[in-house]
């Protein structure tokens, strides 16, 4: 399972694909003040991502991945580059 | 790796576009037939439904295209013209070619996603504005989105894909917008971008507020991907190929990603620093230029305005070739402390070549794109801050440079020098009022139009799938045979024919050897019905293999159309009799003598209309095929108006060449004149076309044709028209021969159609003319020759009366007779020729074998290469 639900808090590991996108939805609805740990996370659907970019959750930690960590971390951090 | 379905997609839409095809130059003719227009649609969205069972999107997209036009015309939207066919035509090419790519391949080649997007986008053009849901979705070029989201993209990831532009890449920006339900298609955006490489910037946005967290749907896609990078855009238009009409991808220069930003800085004033830059600038010093920017820039917060502008105009330094305008700009931008739009490259003083186009808006249509529009704007802006400017007749300079550059092949030419003639009347009173107030009107003059096609309309889906599936037609009660499976089947007819043939002997063994004469008439009863159902069979078996003419004459119209466009001639072709049947082989060894034949029409004689009409002819000339059935034969005669052929000048050419000498030609009657195009060699155009005259042509199809036991005549009049005529066997399965007897009783088979008569002579009549034999034929010397010494067995010497008669076959090879003298005359019969292969396929003279009924083998000669 590449997403871990915990307490208040939620880990993304591995490859995370389309169909995590509505657990992961329903969890930060659930939990709205969850924070996200993304460090293992090695490539993410891009749904996933919509909805990491739509809800907004406290970021605990962003991918160690190249590509997310340069291209996502403006949108998910929420500042304009 | 061979599917099945693969070859039959490909076959069937062969046909398809075959059947397009010939519909569109019918409607071309007549723009309202309605038949014309129904057939032509019918087969592309035929085509349609099938290619998209395969994953071709490149091709998919192109036909759907093709299918919009179509429907439009069809619905009288849309008038057809001689453009639009040329265009449909176009496309149908495009997907013959990607056919044999398919074929050969099993895959589309390399650029076609973009070709397919290129032929797509002009096919759209055509289409009305007002054109159904499915067409204004469609943008009619990827050309016409805006760039304006590019400084959005952090100045370090600007200032790093600014180095790669001027160090000789092409810029992309790719904006792509995926359908809301495209993660349901199985796609993945974000991951897309992954491949793209180098990647210079990606801006993922919602395009759309985000909804409230309950309302939100994860699986509704709402984001925008905005991307700038250097890749070809051959590979990224391959990376989004399924995807390709929600993107846009646009050619950005270097100076769009120019912009500069940062804090205002209260500070000390660089008024000494933009003096200096404008001195070295005014003299290109750029080393120096680029000293006095690094010394500056370590003494600049970083993240000040001007350290912005700094950084910006060290990387324009940067380049091999710095482009002055935009240093210029920058130096403004300095002096001014607030943003400067910058001009496009190679504009005022600059020193470097035009390499890098400013943008592509040139466009299908010859408006003003939003790019542009954009432009121009910046233009004025910077026309109106230049009035107070000290530097303002080489800005006036630099953006008349600019704005013509950007409207050069856009506007009218009436337009691009008003402009012209407002910017020197600016620079002569030194005011910005001119060149500002007919900038105002071009921009005014192109707002409006209606190529503007917003983002969101743009990019919304196209519907798919659900209208393929309605109008599949009925399948045709045909069936798809292989044709190996028919030539199995040809082979076994051709045995039992054979081995049916053994029964008359079975019949005579029973008589002469058992001695039971009612046996014997017995088996000859159960004879003759075998022989009734094996000759029925036959027939059946070979009506299979018959096609109708029509399978080769159906390229011709399309030939005919191209080739008499492109010379500037007039041509109508008529065909008569298509239906006419042939066997498969013979159809399919048609094809060349005829276009050959056609070519040598169109270019040699065919007249120019204006010719034509001095002469009294109609300017319209016609070619006229005719194919009917004559006898055993498929009779195939194309017959032009043009001017014929002159027997002088054939003479004449014939002797220069050397083919005959001036004696001979002179004695040559007009038709065997004319014939003599048939002889190798010859050709009588004056220069080589790319159509005809290069000597080869009209042999060639003479060997090909007499190959296929055919033969060709040729007749013409001259300033009246020429006519050719091909006769060809029904089949080449069944080989009609005579057997003869000869070298010591050894059956030999001659075939039928190069017999011309039997006769026996009294060897008393036969004369020797020094070492040859010949004898008289009615009236005629007929040079005789013994199959026996042909076939390297000395004759039987011959002592005897001479009265004695000699069996002479009387032969015609190549239009001349020669009597050949065989041991006995036996019967004619039919036989599947089989030809000599293997290490038997080098021996000369023999046609090939044929199973006899009794099971003996056959030799069948070859007399062209005998004699």
């Amino acid at each position: 399972m590449p997403i871990r639900f915990g307490k208040n808090s939620v880990v993304l590991d591995g490859a995370c694909a389309v169909e995590e996108a509505l657990p992961l939805l329903e969890y930060l609805q659930a939990h709205p003040r969850a924070k996200v740990t993304m460090r293992g996370c090695t490539q993410m659907h891009t749904a996933v991502f919509m909805v990491l970019v739509g809800i907004r959750p406290p970021i605990a930690s962003l991918p160690d991945e190249a590509f997310m960590k340069r291209w996502f971390a403006p949108a998910l951090k929420g500042e304009q580059a | 790796m061979t599917t099945p379905l693969l070859l039959r997609f490909v076959s069937e839409a062969r046909d398809l576009l075959q059947f397009a095809a010939s519909g569109l130059l019918a409607l071309e003719r007549n723009p309202r037939d309605e038949a014309a227009i129904n057939d032509v649609f019918r087969s592309v969205h035929t085509l349609k439904g099938s290619v998209g069972l395969f994953d071709f999107p490149a091709f998919t997209k192109l036909v759907h295209a093709g299918e919009d036009v179509l429907s439009a015309v069809r619905a009288g939207q849309l008038p057809i013209s001689s453009e639009i066919v040329d265009l449909l035509l176009d496309a149908l090419d495009q997907f013959g070619a990607w056919l044999d790519d398919i074929e050969g391949r099993r895959g589309l080649s390399d650029g076609a996603d973009g070709l397919s997007r290129d032929l797509t986008a002009a096919l759209r053009a055509l289409l009305p504005d007002d054109f159904g849901a499915a067409a204004t979705t469609a943008r009619s070029a990827g050309e016409l989105a805006s760039v304006d989201w590019l400084p959005d993209i952090s100045e370090a990831e600007r200032l790093e894909a600014f180095r790669a532009a001027t160090s000789g890449s092409q810029l992309l920006a790719i904006e792509y917008s995926p359908a809301e339900d495209c993660f349901f298609s199985g796609e993945d955006p974000v991951n897309l971008f992954r491949q793209v490489r180098p990647l210079y910037g990606l801006i993922i946005e919602p395009r759309e507020p985000w909804p409230a967290p309950e309302a939100f749907d994860p699986y509704r896609c709402v984001l925008r991907f905005r991307a700038l990078t250097a890749a070809p855009r051959a590979e990224v238009e391959g990376l989004f190929r399924y995807v390709i009409e929600q993107i846009s991808v646009v050619p950005v220069g270097p100076e769009t990603l120019i912009a500069v930003a940062g804090e205002p800085n209260g500070g000390p004033v660089y008024g000494d620093f933009v003096a200096d830059a404008l001195a070295l600038l005014a003299a290109s010093d750029w080393e120096g230029l680029r000293r006095s920017v690094s010394a500056l820039h370590e003494l600049t917060g970083r993240h000040l305005f001007v350290a912005s502008a700094l950084r910006w105009l060290e990387a324009v330094l940067g380049a091999p070739a710095p482009d002055s305008g935009w240093v210029g700009a920058l130096i403004d931008c300095i002096a001014q402390g607030s943003s400067v739009p910058v001009p496009p490259c190679n504009s005022g003083i600059s020193t470097t070549p035009a390499t890098k186009q400013p943008h592509s808006v040139t466009g299908p249509l010859a408006r003003l794109s939003a790019l542009a529009r954009d432009i121009l704007d910046g233009q004025r802006v910077i026309l109106e801050m230049a009035a107070e400017s000290t530097t303002f007749a080489s800005r006036l300079t630099a953006v008349g440079c600019t704005a013509a550059n950007v409207l050069r092949g856009v506007v009218r030419q009436s337009d691009l020098e008003a402009w012209g003639s407002a910017v020197e009347a600016s620079l002569a009173d030194g005011t910005p009022v001119a060149a500002l107030a007919e900038l105002e009107r071009l921009l005014n003059a192109s707002t409006g139009a209606p190529s503007e096609v917003t983002a969101a309309d743009a990019l919304r889906p196209e519907p798919t799938g659900t209208q393929t599936q309605e109008q599949r037609q009925a399948p045709a009660r045909v069936l798809k045979v292989d044709q190996a499976k028919v030539d199995a089947l040809m082979n076994l007819i051709g045995e039992l024919v054979v081995s049916k043939n053994s029964l008359p002997f079975l019949a005579k063994r029973a008589e002469e050897v058992h001695g039971s004469r009612e046996m014997g008439r017995e088996i000859k009863d159960v004879y003759g019905v075998i022989d009734r159902l094996a000759q029925d069979m036959q027939a059946a078996i070979m009506a299979v293999r018959m096609l109708p003419v029509s399978e080769v004459l159906d390229r011709f119209p399309r030939l005919v159309r191209d080739v008499a466009r492109k010379l500037g001639k007039r041509v109508e072709l008529v065909i008569e009799g298509e239906e006419t049947a042939a066997d498969k082989n013979i159809i399919e060894m048609l094809g060349d003598p005829l276009l050959h034949i056609i070519r040598n029409s169109l270019d040699h004689g065919i007249e120019m209309p204006e010719e034509r009409e001095a002469t009294g002819k109609p300017p319209d000339a016609s070619v006229r095929i005719k194919a009917f059935q004559e006898g055993d034969q498929v009779v195939i005669e194309v017959a032009d108006d043009g001017r014929g052929i002159d027997p002088e000048r054939i003479r004449a050419v014939a002797v220069a060449k050397g083919l005959i000498d001036e004696e001979r030609a002179s004695r040559l009657t007009d038709q065997e004149a004319v014939n003599l195009v048939f002889a190798a060699g010859f050709s009588t155009a004056a220069k080589v076309s790319d159509l005809s005259g290069r000597g080869v042509g009209m042999d060639v199809v003479v060997t090909t044709v007499e190959k296929a036991g055919g033969s060709v005549s040729l007749t013409s009049v001259k300033g009246q028209g020429t006519s050719v005529r091909l006769g060809l066997p029904l089949s080449m399965a069944v080989t009609r021969v005579m057997m003869v007897e000869a070298a010591g009783g050894n059956l030999f088979g001659i075939p039928m159609d190069q017999i011309a008569e039997t006769v026996r002579i009294a060897r008393g009549q036969v004369r020797r003319i020094k070492q040859a034999e010949t004898f008289v034929l009615r009236n005629a010397v007929v040079p005789l020759v013994r199959l026996d010494r042909l076939l390297g067995v000395e004759p039987p010497l011959w002592f005897g009366d001479a009265d004695q008669e000699e069996a002479v076959l009387v032969v015609r090879i190549g239009g001349s007779l020669t009597g050949l003298v065989v041991d006995h005359f036996r019967e004619g019969m039919d036989i599947i020729l089989k030809p000599f292969d293997g290490i038997l396929s080098d021996i000369s003279g023999y046609a090939g074998t044929a199973l006899l009924g009794d099971g003996r083998v056959l030799l069948v000669l070859n007399l062209k290469e005998l004699l």
